[in-house]
């Protein structure tokens, strides 16, 4: 029998609803195919791997879904500073209103860690790939790389979405004045810093 | 390769202080066994036997003066490693002369110190759960905040007070990125390389912070001053600085580079 996409597809999200009920740890084989409706036989014909494979299925799914909302949020922002802002509000109420997110991170935080931070790598390069094209529509400031420049927004961003630190990223105004200084100040052209001192009595 | 690292003499990183024997009160001796151990033998494998046998005093003794046993135990060799990773940066970013050198050497200090570290290495290879709990989320913010306020007052030189904090915050993530994530093409431990990316991304960043309602235009680098034509009345006390403290700067930037 050839194999059917649609069984695949419900497979995989029947492992991100396990890992959401269960957490990681917890899922079994056995669970995911009773969610999907399958036999752990059909289970494992789909995905040889087992539980490895459909785990690593799920968070892919999860990841792809994410950059998918994200790109609605922000495929028509008119500046790069639009993009970024846009960007950083959705992602942050995405993280902290995930309900998988939130499930791993209090029964496996040991498992997502190392996703954000020692392997996140990928995800860094997912976020500078997706970058990299707006960089590259509204143009940097000259002398900038725009490869090293989108590596290191990705890297910013990462941070602040795992640590927020001092700033309140539900405040549309603190966030645009994170793009302003610490995120796009040396990428972009902005109007030319005035030497003059207007404030000074 | 150009390494900017801490612990000079009498630093305790990674190691316990030289005065740490018998006589050093037993909360010291403990912490200090605690980092022994975990150099030798890895945080999940050190029980608090270990430690106290290392300590030379008894378990009772150790659960008595650390009550949450391992845990806190950890938390308190942690506690310690950064005081001392900031008390050693302290030393060198009282010599720094403007808001550029004491970013870079924050920077490529901290990044090197972490590098050179008998423990910190070798936990991010083999047990990085361990260490990534104190980097990520509420843990993280909390470093964060430490490393702010710690980084502030030197730049508080230059800039207000909560303007300082922002910057030493953002330097602190920048040292965390790349720590946990690693660049080829950017050496964090590299003063040279980290002033790069200080000009490219940080400064211009901390110019834009100042805005246009700032009392004065920010002298951010002994070396702008010299470039700027704005006039000195508009540079106000920072011009002053600048001359006196130019050539220490320069002789400072040599030392990091040779």
């Amino acid at each position: 029998m050839a194999p059917d996409p649609a069984v695949r597809a419900r497979l995989v999200e029947a492992a991100y609803a396990c890992v959401a009920r269960y957490g990681m740890g917890k899922t079994t084989v056995e669970d995911i195919g009773r969610e999907a409706g399958v036999s752990r036989a059909t289970a494992y014909r789909y995905f040889p791997g087992g539980r490895e494979e459909l785990l690593d299925a799920a968070v892919t799914h999860g990841v792809a879904q994410f950059f998918l909302r994200l790109y609605e949020q922000i495929h028509d922002a008119p500046s790069l500073e639009q993009v970024m802002e846009r960007g950083i509000l959705f992602a942050h109420r995405a993280i902290v209103e995930h309900e998988v997110l939130r499930r791993i991170m209090e029964t496996d935080p040991e498992l997502l860690l190392p996703q954000l931070t020692v392997e996140g790598h990928q995800v860094r390069a997912s976020i500078a790939a997706f970058l990299l094209p707006y960089l590259r529509a509204h143009g940097v400031a000259p002398g900038v790389d725009e490869l090293e420049a989108a590596d290191f927004l990705a890297r910013m961003t990462m941070s602040y979405m795992t640590s927020p630190g001092r700033w309140d990223l539900d405040d549309p105004a603190q966030v645009s004045e994170l793009v302003r200084t610490e995120l796009l100040a040396g990428i972009v052209v902005g109007p030319e810093p005035s030497g003059s001192d207007p404030a000074r009595p | 390769m150009v390494r900017g690292g801490t612990g000079g003499a009498g630093s305790t990183w990674g190691r316990g202080a030289p005065d740490e024997g018998p006589s050093a009160p037993p909360r010291n001796r403990i912490v200090d066994a605690a980092l022994a151990c975990i150099v030798r033998q890895g945080v999940a494998k050190t029980t608090v036997d270990d430690v106290a046998r290392a300590a030379g005093l008894s378990r009772a003794t150790v659960y008595r003066i650390f009550p949450g046993g391992k845990d806190e135990l950890l938390r308190s060799t942690a506690d310690s490693q950064v005081a001392t990773l900031f008390t050693d940066l302290a030393v060198r970013l009282s010599h720094e002369s403007d808001v550029r050198g004491v970013l870079v050497t924050a920077i490529s200090g901290a990044a090197a110190a972490i590098a050179d570290h008998p423990a910190l290495a070798t936990l991010l290879d083999v047990e990085p759960e361990v260490v990534l709990r104190f980097l990520a989320f509420d843990r993280g913010s909390e470093l964060l905040r430490l490393a702010s306020t710690f980084g502030a007052p030197f730049l508080a030189r230059w800039m207000p007070m909560d303007e300082a904090a922002r910057v030493a915050e953002w330097a602190c993530r920048i040292v965390l990125t790349y720590l946990v994530d690693p660049s080829d093409r950017v050496d964090c431990t590299d003063p040279v390389a980290v002033a790069r990316l200080v000009d490219t991304f940080v400064l211009p960043g901390v110019r834009t912070l100042r805005g246009p309602a700032a009392d004065a235009p920010l002298d951010l680098t002994s070396a702008a001053a010299d470039r700027d034509t704005a006039g000195p009345a508009g540079r106000g006390q920072g011009q002053d600085h600048h001359r006196t403290d130019h050539h220490r700067t320069e002789h400072h930037r040599g030392e990091e580079v040779s």
